[in-house]
């Protein structure tokens, strides 16, 4: 084992190489996010953004390299711990919502804090405000065949918002979304990062969206096209109410 | 050729499917080739009864590749996104899986009809004599027509049954319906409840004065007609019933204060009661009509003819693999909301737990159902 992360990086990998099939998705990327920072990671489609983001939520396991969450490392946790670090301390917003069919907007909501052991009235209240705070609070009791799909990627935004994972991975939320929809879920994802001091990892392929992050990460063909290029906080649209 | 490329590319579960559709296929070209052999040995006997005893296993087969054909894009969605992507519409590749089904039930005949024409040159001494009509000139359109019927329905059900919107790539089927209209639950109660009256009156004390004037077939005795109709009412609208039975089950298991071991397994099976139902409905009537059967068979003369027993077990095993088809079927058309799940960080221990517990529900209902049905059957054979 090598040496220890910095001790401001709350998830850290370094030289991950991680291929579907023999198709290489990444080609050695060591990247560092800092506690309570928003990094974006840009690039475009098929530049492995996604498989990034996998390896860095302990979703996929990586063929070489390292991760390290809070000091601890991910890239030798079983399965079992993987699937544990992803329930307690991760959440996870796709470019497609993913919602359970069967189950309502509420329960689809409560259903992360329910599989993390919290109480039923907790875990519904709890999934009442973050459907009023992301404006679907009339679809609490409808199912996601009922909805439309600004509406149903906003309620897997609040099932990813609600548990107050320590970090929240976001693979490209806006994609199904209109422009003023895109901008809405994009501020209100980032406002919540920053008033609860999570920490956020946003994948978007439009450079666009990336200027709402602290920091941004270029990915090309699976390996870093930039160095890290840090952005003075305060220029960043959303960091002036921090 | 073409079907020989695509089988190059079956997986396990693929061959199942073609070899048990060959093999009952087989069995019913069987049942044909015998009713054709008695009515060529025995020219004034009953043969349209004997033809009209193929009907069950053939409408087994039918059932078993629809339901198959069903499950095909759900299980192999980058088989028709490829035949898509190559320029095959919804209606070619339709066609295709019709062939395909087709072509397995021609081989399995195929062979019955080699091993009926061995057969027919006296190798197997007396005793299959009147049941190949050896010795009588066989005319040639007789086999290859009686032949066809079964590629041809289990062919063309296949083609019926699958589902053309979903044929095209990034269609999804999820379940939206959360009950059932109070059409689908009047109608199955009130069959229910006017056969079970109809039996009752059948079966009141004296009613044997009336005669039982109606005879069953393979050797089950005669039963009166009240009660005959009494319980086809009832086996239906319990047939009926058996998909609201599954979402009243998935209701159940998910009331009150749900864990999420029982909200999940709960609202699964009350998403997939239709889909699950219908098979689960076939199965249990199947099973009570046999079981009933050979309890009856068992009681009365103590032996068992072969050929309605080997009809029986052909009907049985088709509505059985339809059920597990359709299993199959749902889990892999729920692929990604597993994976969804997965990725919440739900432990594989929590689904393989409320898919315990689904199966366990449908297990109770096909028991009720089932239970009930060969219970009233077991009222007419009295």
């Amino acid at each position: 084992m090598s040496a220890a992360p910095p001790d401001n990086d709350v998830l850290w990998a370094r030289g991950i190489v991680k291929s579907h099939q023999g198709t290489p998705a990444l080609r050695g990327i060591s990247v560092g996010v800092r506690d309570g920072e928003v990094l974006a990671i840009t690039g475009p489609r098929g530049s492995g953004k996604s498989t990034l983001l996998g390896c860095l939520s302990a979703l996929l396991p990586v063929d070489e390299g390292e991760v390290w969450f809070n000091s601890a490392p991910v890239h030798t946790l079983t399965r079992t711990g993987r699937e544990r670090l992803r329930r307690d301390r991760f959440g996870f917003v796709g470019s497609e919502p993913h919602l359970v069919p069967e189950l309502t907007a509420r329960e689809n909501v409560a259903l992360p804090l329910l599989l993390a052991g919290a109480g039923h009235k907790a875990a519904y209240a709890s999934a009442a405000e973050w459907l009023e705070r992301l404006d679907v609070a009339d679809c609490t009791a409808r199912r996601p065949g009922e909805l439309i799909q600004s509406q149903r990627q906003r309620i897997a935004v609040a099932r990813a918002l609600a548990p107050l994972p320590p970090v929240v991975f976001a693979d490209d939320p806006t994609a199904p979304l209109h422009r003023d929809a895109q901008d809405q879920v994009l501020r209100i994802l980032i406002t919540a990062a920053r008033s609860h001091q999570l920490t956020l990892v946003l994948a978007t392929h439009n450079p666009e969206l990336a200027r709402f992050a602290d920091r941004t990460v270029a990915l090309t063909d699976g390996r870093l096209s930039s160095p890290v290029a840090p952005v003075p906080r305060g220029t960043s649209p959303v960091s002036a109410g921090r | 050729m073409l079907y020989l490329r695509l089988a190059r590319g079956y997986r396990i579960g693929d061959l199942g499917r073609w070899l048990l559709t060959a093999t009952a296929a087989a069995a019913v070209a069987a049942f044909l080739l015998r009713a054709l052999g008695r009515a060529l040995s025995e020219p004034a006997g009953v043969s349209v009864e004997r033809l009209f005893w193929c009907l069950p296993p053939l409408a087994a087969v039918g059932w078993f590749a629809a339901v198959a054909a069903r499950a095909l894009p759900a299980a192999r969605p980058e088989r028709i996104t490829g035949l898509t992507a190559a320029g095959a519409g919804p209606t070619s590749i339709r066609t295709l899986i019709a062939g395909e089904t087709a072509l397995a039930c021609a081989l399995g005949s195929g062979l019955t009809l080699l091993a009926f024409l061995v057969l027919r040159n006296d190798v197997a001494g007396a005793s299959l004599a009147p049941e190949v009509g050896l010795g009588v000139p066989l005319p040639v359109s007789a086999p290859i027509t009686l032949l066809l019927l079964v590629p041809l329905v289990a062919g063309g059900s296949a083609a019926a049954a699958f589902p053309l919107t979903d044929a095209l790539p990034g269609r999804s089927e999820l379940p939206h319906r959360n009950g059932f209209g109070a059409l689908r639950l009047a109608l199955p109660t009130g069959l229910v409840l006017v056969g079970l009256s109809l039996e009752l009156y059948g079966l009141r004390p004296g009613a044997d004065q009336d005669g039982r004037p109606i005879g069953l077939p393979a050797g089950l005795g005669a039963t009166s007609d009240a009660a005959l109709v009494g319980w086809t009412f009832a086996a239906l609208g319990l047939a009926l019933l058996t998909a609201p039975l599954l979402a009243w089950g998935g209701r159940l298991l998910a009331l009150g204060r749900p864990t999420p071991l029982r909200l999940l397994a709960g609202r699964g099976l009350t998403a997939e009661a239709d889909r699950l139902g219908t098979p689960l409905a076939v199965l249990a009537l199947a099973l009570a009509t046999v079981l009933t059967a050979i309890r009856y068979w068992a009681h009365r003369s103590g032996t068992v003819e072969a050929v309605p027993a080997v009809e029986a077990t052909l009907i049985v095993c088709c509505a059985a693999a339809s059920v597990l088809i359709r299993a199959a079927h749902i889990r892999s058309s729920r692929r990604e909301v597993t994976a969804a799940l997965v990725q919440l960080g739900t432990a594989p221990r929590l689904l393989l737990g409320a898919a315990v517990l689904r199966t366990a529900a449908a297990g109770t209902v096909l028991l009720v159902s089932g239970g009930l049905t060969a219970a009233l059957a077991a009222g007419v054979l009295r």
